[in-house]
């Protein structure tokens, strides 16, 4: 089985600081990740290179550091990385993004299952993985939790949906996305690191790929940023302490008090 | 003992000198002055009064007093502490120094900071971040300690393999003498042989030998860049014969932690770790800093190569943060999650020369089944300080624990001795541990301790009963 | 001028609380373009007074997609039907939910008939000059707030959180069309076959349609410890959500995950139990209308967003809470 895993560099999100005077986040200093939700769809590919034999390769579309993550991904087991980059895919909506990778992976070759994170943390749009999906012509399963191989040309997936788990019956190719409750992602190991080292990372750009120029970066997005804001959260509640029996009877009271006001219970 | 109570006429004159707000006596605000991160009910006590002096002037007038009237005189800084040291046993003056709380002077020509000892020492590190400089004299455990803590208790942590503990970063200091004396110690100095060294005598006192109201800190290039190994053994000993392998081997790592077996399942139990730990019995956590990407990526591979050559099973790596704190995660929940299991217990904190790790972990088997309590072992392998903690069984009776605890920690304690070890590494030896002191150290070596302590403190005034009595 | 339509969702035959949400926005967006809206339902066996309840509730027309082959979601299918009647009809504007078929779908359409979307829209307004839908949406874990507009293409796609608006007040006097569109055979897809559903998900339960969550963090201590969480969310008729650490540690399941890596929710009631307020979590509860937190960490950042912040050990609080919301108020 060949298994395409698209994943994307991320800020890590979990010390951005705002500056209290521009508004603006501060993105000195801010480390790049692979995204978190990325590593769940990297373990669902590995597993099932584990248990039924599989290439994986993994895919980023960015500028050339963002090599980094495909490094990791090698680390963690992928037998390849691909970087897509290029100076005129900057600035590349979902739609053009989904584009370009869709390229890329056509120009692969040969691909039965890709599997794609649920979504980025920062765009949190999950669209690209539906928009590869769109431009492939492949069927789509999204929010999977968990794969069966029913045959080497079909899987059973469960879907985690409002109502609950769906089960589909999938035919390969397809494009799945995947939640966190696929599996536990690995760790990238120093054996893997060394591999990684060794491993040539392909570049594919618009010098190696046949692309339609009208729908790259920023120039072929649909969609336009005109406005950034730092929304202002001000919401100044009441504080109580209750440190002691005493103190955590008036609190509850209080709590009461303040629903009941509110009309939630 | 014979300590004289503080009496009204006592606090009036406090007052006098440090004015009405700096001196409590409503038991309601006291009452977080009588303990520490021990066990309040067992080492808990309240303190007369406290007081919160603003500048060394005061503080010392407070001393001066408290030696004129044979009240005892217990320094305080965050209160993190873990052996008691900051506990007013005898009552009295409990003398925090909570609003000597400014860093005065941030001196890049010589790369030093001054600072009261009531600054949170992690301002320090926030404030000369910015110019890529640290102070590496923290130890990173609690975010709320204070500089004077750390220098009273001569504070290590995980770091101390590369970066040693607080007291080779303290190049000078400002101290009220038990007699109430302000003296100067040391400067902005690398060096000084001009005397007796009693700076490092003042630093892991325990404040038995005055109050450290000012420091100057050295500061070091901050490093930039950082990865993190998580090395898997079948047992617990090649994990531990690699530890000199790796420290010989010319690249200091900033860490070198272990975790045995009963700790990694514990923690991995409790974060839901799928880590393949079952077939593991211990755990090297090997962390490696420096300035350039490059060259901690070359230190990484040259560390994970040496453990490979040295029976590990798995090497896994770590370089974003978010992989990294899931390895440190595992260490750092291995108390927590204890604390789950049992919420009583008592956390040790024996030194022991690295080469003598392996032979300590089979005495804790031993100990742990003829006590009955389980003892995970983890902590600062690269420099021999391990976390061996007595954690009481669900099951047991308070009274059967309370018989079996100090039992089982004098059998501790002198199978640590035997190995050539000491009782405490980083925590100190406080009210918790000085029984036990007592009884292990050499008598000469008592004597000379308690000798200077007399010299210095006639009345023994300056935190009484604490390290020996 | 062409029209907003909005993009109706069904369930067993019948309309999901977040179809009539969506006309709320879609009416503000017609009526001040002064244009018709539509909304546009695919599915199996709704009946005519459902319909028309969505005529009722703001649309002027509806258009109904109906085979019993439609019953369960398949986004093959679905584009098939959404591509050709976008091409018929030419709308302005499509509305959809943020729900797992919304946002499937959606892209998927997007592409095929070459147009932008955007996700998760908190705003949506149209701009005077141009007639452009303005669309704001949180990101970077609503450290950001980005306007975007789709100035070139048409038609402009949207997807919106449910619950991140009241229904309107239905108006029985309300007329409009029901168009019932015959289903293509050529539309059909069946290349995704629907098996049903999991059968042994038990309590499953879809937070982000709760009003009132009651949330566990790392405080919880233990799995067992949400039974307490369970308890009082069955007294306040809510239900039991959890922080990234929690779930990690395999106290509760991923469907009850919130924040950046987990679901966002926007009940009329959030209650944080120790948890301490990662960047990540709140994230996922900025949009709740009323916040209360209990820690007894005071520097905890989520009691510094809270309505209502309680300083104290959750396992002393929520018992006494419980005894009063048993104890009949």
């Amino acid at each position: 089985m060949n298994i395409i895993v698209p994943i994307k560099q991320v800020p890590e999100t979990s010390n951005v600081k705002m500056d209290p005077e521009t508004g603006t986040m501060v993105r000195s200093g801010v480390e790049s990740v692979v995204n978190p939700l990325d590593l769940y769809a990297l373990e669902a590919a590995l597993s099932l290179k584990d248990s039924h034999g599989a290439t994986v390769t993994a895919v980023t579309m960015g500028p050339p550091k963002a090599r980094k993550v495909l490094d990791m991904a090698i680390s963690m087991g992928c037998d390849d990385g691909v970087l897509v980059s290029d100076r005129k895919f900057g600035g590349a909506d979902t739609w053009a993004t989904s584009y370009t990778l869709s390229e890329a992976i056509k120009a692969l070759g040969n691909v039965d299952l890709i599997i794609a994170g649920e979504r980025a943390t920062d765009g949190d749009t999950a669209q690209v993985g539906p928009g590869i999906a769109a431009w492939m012509i492949l069927p789509l399963a999204t929010y999977i939790s968990d794969i069966e191989v029913e045959s080497e040309k079909c899987l059973i997936v469960e879907r985690l949906v409002e109502e609950g788990y769906e089960r589909l019956r999938l035919p390969l190719p397809a494009l799945i996305t995947v939640v966190k409750e696929i599996a536990s992602p690995r760790l990238p190991t120093l054996r893997g690191k060394k591999k990684a080292m060794q491993t040539e990372i392909r570049t594919l750009s618009t010098e190696n790929l046949t692309l339609e120029s009208t729908n790259l970066g920023l120039k072929g997005s649909p969609t336009k940023v005109v406005k950034i804001e730092t929304p202002k959260v001000t919401r100044g509640g009441t504080v109580v302490e209750a440190m002691d029996d005493a103190s955590v009877t008036e609190a509850v009271d209080r709590l009461m008090d303040f629903l009941r006001q509110r009309e939630v219970v | 003992m014979g300590y004289a109570p503080v009496t009204p006429a006592i606090i009036r004159e406090l007052k006098e000198i440090l004015g009405d707000k700096n001196v409590l006596v409503d038991e309601e605000k006291i009452e977080a002055y009588s303990h520490d991160e021990t066990n309040e009910e067992e080492y808990g006590h309240m303190p007369e009064v406290v007081v919160t002096p603003e500048t060394a002037e005061q503080t010392a007038a407070v001393v001066k007093l408290a030696n004129r009237e044979v009240i005892p005189v217990t320094p305080r800084g965050a209160g993190s502490g873990l052996s008691g040291g900051a506990i007013p046993i005898f009552g009295g003056i409990l003398l925090s120094v909570e609003k000597m709380n400014k860093i005065l002077e941030v001196d890049f020509d010589n790369m030093v900071v001054t600072a009261e000892t009531g600054v949170v020492t992690n301002d320090i590190i926030s404030m000369v971040k910015e110019k890529n400089l640290f102070y590496a004299g923290y130890p990173m455990s609690v975010q709320t300690c204070y500089l004077g803590g750390n220098i009273a208790e001569n504070a290590g942590g995980g770091k101390a393999v590369k970066y040693g503990v607080t007291g080779r970063y303290i190049q000078g200091m400002e101290v009220v003498t038990p007699k109430g004396d302000i003296v100067s110690l040391g400067g902005k100095l690398a060096k000084d042989v001009s005397g007796y060294d009693l700076k490092q005598l003042l630093i892991g006192s325990e404040g038995t030998l005055g109050i450290v109201t000012k420091a100057i800190v050295k500061l070091s290039g901050l490093p930039t860049a950082s990865a993190v190994l998580l090395v898997l053994y079948e047992t617990a000993r090649q994990a531990i014969d690699s530890v000199p392998v790796i420290i010989s081997n010319g690249i200091v790592p900033t860490s070198i932690e272990f975790m045995d077996k009963l700790s990694v399942q514990t923690s991995c139990q409790y974060l839901n770790e799928t880590l393949p730990y079952e077939n593991c019995g211990a755990m090297l956590v090997i962390e490696v800093d420096g300035s350039s990407a490059e060259q901690v990526e070359s230190d990484m591979i040259a560390i994970g190569d040496l453990c490979m050559e040295n029976a590990a099973q798995e090497v896994y790596i770590a370089e974003d943060r978010n992989a990294v704190e899931r390895i440190w995660n595992v260490r750092r929940n291995i108390a927590e999650a204890f604390k789950v299991y049992s919420p009583i217990q008592s956390l040790e904190d024996i030194v022991v020369p690295t080469a003598a790790i392996p032979d300590i972990i089979p005495e804790l088997d031993r100990i742990s089944e003829k006590y009955s309590m389980k003892i995970p072992c983890y902590g600062h392998a690269g420099d021999g300080n391990l976390h061996a903690t007595l954690v009481k069984d669900p099951e047991m009776s308070m009274e059967e624990w309370h018989k079996a605890e100090p039992e089982a920690l004098r059998d501790l304690y002198s199978v640590t001795q035997k190995l050539g070890g000491k009782i405490s590494g980083e925590h100190g030896i406080g009210i918790k541990r000085r029984d036990y002191l007592e009884q292990l150290i050499d008598p000469v070596e008592l004597e000379l301790m308690k000798g200077i302590k007399k010299a210095w403190d006639p009345n023994n005034i300056m935190n009484p009963g604490k390290i020996f009595n | 001028m062409s029209y907003i339509w909005t993009l109706a969702e069904q369930a067993n035959g019948h309309l999901k609380q977040v179809s009539f949400e969506l006309l709320t926005r879609g009416r503000k967006l017609a009526d001040s373009l002064d244009t018709k809206l539509a909304s546009l339902l695919i599915g199996n066996g709704v009946s005519a007074e459902a319909l028309r309840e969505l005529i009722q509730s703001g649309a002027d027309e509806v258009y109904y997609v109906e085979d019993p082959r439609l019953a369960s979601f398949s986004c093959e299918t679905y584009s098939n039907i959404m591509v050709e009647l976008i091409k018929t009809y030419q709308p302005h504007t499509i509305l959809a939910a943020a729900t797992s078929s919304g946002r499937t779908l959606m892209p998927y359409v997007a592409v095929k008939v070459k147009t932008g979307l955007t996700a998760d829209c908190t705003e949506l307004d149209i701009e005077e000059t141009t007639g452009n839908l303005l669309q704001t949406r949180p990101a970077i874990g609503g450290n950001i707030l980005a306007t975007i507009k789709t100035p070139n293409h048409r038609p402009q796609m949207a997807t919106v959180r449910p619950k991140s608006t009241r229904p309107p007040e239905p108006d029985a006097d309300r007329d409009g069309k029901i168009i019932n569109v015959p289903f293509k055979e050529e539309w059909l897809d069946g290349r995704v076959e629907f098996l049903g559903y999991r059968k042994d998900a038990g309590d499953f339960e879809n937070i982000e349609e709760a009003d009132i969550i009651i949330a566990g963090g790392k405080g919880m201590k233990k799995a067992e410890n949400f039974k307490m969480l369970r308890r009082l969310s069955d007294s306040l008729e809510g239900m039991v959500g959890a922080t990234r650490d929690a779930v990690d540690r395999g106290w509760i399941g991923y469907s009850h995950q919130i924040g950046l890596s987990g679901k966002t929710v926007s009940p009329k009631l959030y209650i944080g139990a120790g948890i301490s307020g990662s960047i990540q979590h709140l994230a996922g509860i900025k949009t709740s209308e009323i916040i209360v937190s209990i820690n007894n960490d005071p520097e905890a950042p989520l009691h510094k967003i809270a309505d209502f912040a309680i300083v104290g050990d959750l396992f002393n609080v929520l018992p006494e809470l419980q005894k009063r919301l048993e104890g009949g108020k």
